[in-house]
């Protein structure tokens, strides 16, 4: 797909979440697939966004950017805010009651939880967050080729 | 992208009838909603979700919120959710925290 730049405000949100589902999409995900990589992209943009850029006093954009092949497709955000590694966040306890619960965190785990994969690296100055779906094979394929 | 919530409280239930898309540029939307209900100091609050299309942490933490702040005695309803936005509540174990239900049962919500 056609790589894709927002700036980095959560007014973004809603046009991140529109590329995520066309490359489903494109993908041949299922819905419940398509959902789970659409809650993971957009925690993970509303903390680059938040944390990486806003409360960092600092302004730029995401760089969006799905690759399919046959076996997975492959989201990545780019973006110049503060480096932040989500895999090092602390897990919350989902055990306690409402009442106990700390305000965040939850964003993290449930982006971590939905994917088949993620990556973060640090590359110069730049954040790159990648998420992987693995498609399922798709059985007509499989009798064709029998 | 978009996302409403409407807010009606009649003998201290308050049911707010969520649609749309809840994420983090939507999640004040509803925490002013919860924030009304608190105030208002009501028994139950009634979550009507069948029209929720999708719920990220922003839009969860506006019910921990709700929950801190109205307390134990309060019980938080949630009717209607769909799979997808029941699958992201049941993965933060909400669920044990707030009562489920298919549909609107006055029955049991309006059982004071």
């Amino acid at each position: 797909m056609k790589p894709s730049t927002v700036p980095a405000t959560l007014d973004s949100l809603g046009a991140i979440a529109e590329y995520v589902m066309a490359a489903a999409a494109s993908a041949g995900l299922d819905k419940r697939a398509s959902y789970r990589l659409r809650l993971a992209v957009d925690e993970i943009a509303t903390n680059i966004i938040v944390h990486g850029h806003t409360k960092a006093g600092l302004q730029g954009a995401l760089e969006l950017r799905a690759d399919i092949d046959d076996r997975t497709l492959t989201l990545a955000i780019e973006d110049t805010g503060i480096a932040y590694d989500p895999r090092q966040a602390p897990v919350p306890d989902t055990s306690l009651p409402l009442e106990q619960r700390p305000i965040g965190g939850l964003g993290v785990y449930l982006a971590m939880k939905s994917v088949d994969e993620f990556l973060y690296e640090r590359v110069g100055d730049r954040n790159r967050s990648t998420f992987k779906m693995h498609l399922s094979s798709a059985p007509i394929e499989e009798e064709g080729r029998a | 992208m978009a996302f409403s919530a409407t807010t009606t409280i009649d003998s201290g239930i308050a049911k707010i009838t969520m649609a749309g898309q809840l994420d983090a540029s939507m999640a004040p939307v509803f925490q002013r909603e919860v924030e009304n209900a608190e105030a208002q100091k009501v028994k139950r609050l009634v979550l009507l979700m069948s029209e929720l299309e999708y719920i990220s942490s922003a839009g969860l933490r506006a019910l921990v919120f709700a929950k801190q702040k109205m307390g134990r005695g309060v019980d938080l309803y949630v009717v209607g959710a769909q799979p997808q936005v029941m699958d992201t509540i049941r993965m933060t174990g909400f669920d044990r925290s707030v009562i489920a239900l298919d549909t609107y049962d006055a029955g049991i919500i309006e059982n004071i």
